[in-house]
């Protein structure tokens, strides 16, 4: 697993003034903090699609992370195959996200439905199986990685110490403008209010006239569309294989339960959250060489940076079930 | 001596299948002294790991209706706690088994209380996560190995019983055969004990069982609670008979989902649907790899086949494949 997400711990350093140590790990906290909030940016927009699918439809997606996995290969091979820049990859990812939701719904969701909460479980694992598989069949096992673009490898420097990377940057910034768009398509337009009102009674919304049925594709194609989007900004940083999603399907799992089941605001705040999270490593770290608590060094707390997540669903779920923004439980 | 009864009493079942059941049970016992190569061998000794895994997750899964894909968890306590009494203390098998069913009991208490204040799908990734979490904290306890996983020592003289090492296969075979002639008869009692029908009431209709004064909360963890010591134990053999384990094959998603998915395959809330499930899953899932996965350019080939069936099978027939059978019968039958 590449240490894209969080920054290593501050190094020890010997035989320097007290003073010195504190600004030095007053700069490893805002750094930490900085690249936390960043890729929580990326995070949120990864939930996003699986929230909309969620709170739709009351169906969880165990391939979620798989479609962000397929959305990374797009923007990889559109790069790499055609010579151009990555961000040409995101329009790509996202039909080709979108258009994978869309199949996905009509080819095995819509039966999924009619079945036991078991079978939606073991359906969407399947398909996370299959794709995986699919992709280790084409792509292979190695690691791909892009090293190359107007993004990859330029960074500036903030304040003493403090280097944000422009990709991370760039992710960050474009998932807040991806953000804005879905916020605008569900609560402005009349397809957003349809899907909406699909969320909260599909039953009643189809007395209305609502077409369900499209609705529940149109949240999958959505799904999908973001989740793509959220792959292709990501590989810009994050090398790709296929057994990436996983990890990441936990991560949506935790910031759509964070934020509330089917809430577009509360998944960009608990991603944001969520990428704070991961960093708790470093953060802790410098936070007890600035006090002078060095004894309390969270050693082995590296290695945990993901249970922290995965803790936290469980603590969310069991104590406050309707998370930060929720409406839905 | 009612228990035994009990657990003896398969009367409520059509002859055919008692017949079968007979059929197979002589076949099982018969197995080893059949001509077979050592695939074979491995695979039948798997079918009834995993026969055993699934009547497990079969009282909370499948009785109770509460979709566990924590399974894994288990595995790893019960295999751990082996191998490392093994190891560090020269503690023989026989003792190390209760003690890890005994631990991976007080593991699922104390999250079960949390854990079954949550339902339906929030359970089942709750349990993921808890699965997730054991696992980073095996990986980095050096206590017991780590990353890199425990070795077990080889004891000198070979038929060792107390430490359970072999040189030939079938004294594994029939200890798991053991195992799961056990898991049937408990099983067979555990469906009509008073916390068998509790559970059946409760996956039903969990406010109906509520209001007739059923303490839903606590026929569930009791339920988990048997799940995780069927689970422990099969995790304690597995470590004897690999000799080697470690967190990602003892404590993986892969491993509780397999669980889970070829109980449900078999049919989840029946006696031999776990073993149907097993029976299917274990021998495709090995030979398919061994024929298809050993190609080059075909890698995960083996795993997309057996994920579409998955996917099909969640689709068209949820039940599995009991509820295919019972449904076959019933229309016969009108």
């Amino acid at each position: 697993m590449p240490d894209a997400i969080g920054g290593h711990g501050p190094p020890y350093r010997f035989h320097r003034s007290r003073r010195a140590t504190m600004e030095d790990s007053l700069t490893q906290i805002a750094k930490a903090v900085v690249s936390g909030l960043m890729m929580g940016m990326v995070f949120g927009l990864v939930a996003l699609g699986l929230t909309i699918i969620w709170g739709v439809m009351d169906i969880v997606n165990f391939a979620h992370g798989e479609f962000l996995m397929i959305g990374m290969y797009c923007g990889f091979l559109t790069a790499t195959g055609l010579h151009v820049d990555p961000l040409f990859g995101l329009p790509v990812a996202a039909v080709v996200g979108f258009l994978l939701g869309l199949a996905c719904y009509y080819g095995l969701v819509r039966f999924l439905l009619r079945g036991p909460m078991v079978a939606q479980l073991f359906g969407t694992f399947g398909l996370m199986l299959f794709l995986r598989n699919v992709a280790l069949m084409v792509m292979g096992a190695n690691p791909r990685g892009l090293h190359q673009g107007i993004l990859v490898g330029k960074s500036f420097i903030v304040g003493p110490g403090i280097i944000i990377e422009l990709t991370k940057l760039a992710a960050g910034g474009l998932s807040l403008a991806a953000f804005a768009a879905t916020w605008w398509l569900m609560n402005r337009t009349k397809m957003g209010k349809a899907l909406t009102a699909t969320a909260l009674d599909a039953q009643a919304a189809r007395y209305m006239g609502v077409p369900t049925e499209k609705m529940n594709a149109l949240a999958w194609g959505l799904g999908g569309g973001t989740v793509g989007v959220a792959g292709a900004l990501l590989v810009n940083f994050w090398p790709v294989d296929p057994n990436v999603g996983l990890l990441f399907t936990m991560i949506a799992f935790t910031t759509v339960a964070l934020g509330g089941f089917g809430s577009i605001p509360g998944a960009a705040v608990a991603g944001l959250i969520v990428g704070l999270m991961i960093n708790v490593a470093p953060i802790w770290d410098a936070l007890s060489t600035c006090l002078g608590i060095e004894c309390l060094r969270g050693g082995q707390l590296h290695e945990f940076k993901y249970s922290f997540v995965y803790l936290a669903f469980f603590l969310i779920t069991v104590f406050k079930p309707r998370g930060l923004f929720g409406w839905k439980y | 001596m009612e228990v035994l009864k009990r657990a003896f009493d398969f009367s409520d079942f059509p002859k055919v299948d008692l017949w079968v059941a007979g059929a197979v049970a002589v076949f099982l016992l018969a197995f080893p002294a059949l001509p077979h190569s050592s695939l074979a061998m491995a695979t039948m000794i798997q079918f009834l790991m995993f026969s055993v895994y699934g009547m497990g997750w079969n009282t909370i899964g499948g009785y109770g209706g509460q979709v566990d894909l924590g399974e894994a968890q288990y595995v790893g306590i019960g295999a751990y706690t082996t191998a490392v009494m093994m190891i560090r203390w020269d503690v023989p098998f026989w003792v190390s088994l209760p003690v890890g069913m005994a631990l991976a009991i007080c593991w699922s208490f104390i999250i079960g209380y949390p854990l079954f204040r949550l339902k339906g799908h929030y359970f089942a990734i709750a349990t993921i996560a808890t699965s997730l979490i054991l696992k980073d904290l095996f990986e980095s306890w050096s206590f017991i190995g780590g990353a890199r996983g425990l070795k077990i020592p080889l004891k000198g003289d070979m038929p060792n019983f107390l430490y359970i090492q072999f040189r030939q296969d079938y004294y594994y075979y029939f200890i798991m055969l053991a195992f799961f002639f056990l898991g049937i008869l408990y099983l067979n009692w555990f469906r009509h004990s008073r916390i068998g029908f509790q559970l059946r009431c409760i996956r039903d209709n969990e406010e109906v069982a509520r209001s007739l004064g059923i303490s839903a909360h606590w026929a569930k963890i009791k339920a988990y609670a048997t799940a995780t010591a069927f689970v422990a134990a099969v995790g304690s053999f597995h470590a004897c008979y690999n000799f080697n384990i470690e967190p990602e094959d003892t404590m993986s998603l892969d491993l509780s989902v397999l669980i889970a998915l070829m109980a449900m395959l078999g049919g989840a809330g029946s006696l031999w649907g776990p073993i149907l499930g097993a029976a299917i899953m274990v021998p495709m899932k090995n030979y398919l790899g061994a024929w298809l996965g050993a190609r080059a350019g075909l890698v995960g080939i083996d795993l997309i086949i057996y994920s579409t069936i998955i996917m099909l099978v969640a689709a068209f027939e949820p039940r599995g494949v009991w509820g295919l059978i019972t449904r076959l019968r019933q229309r016969r039958r009108v």
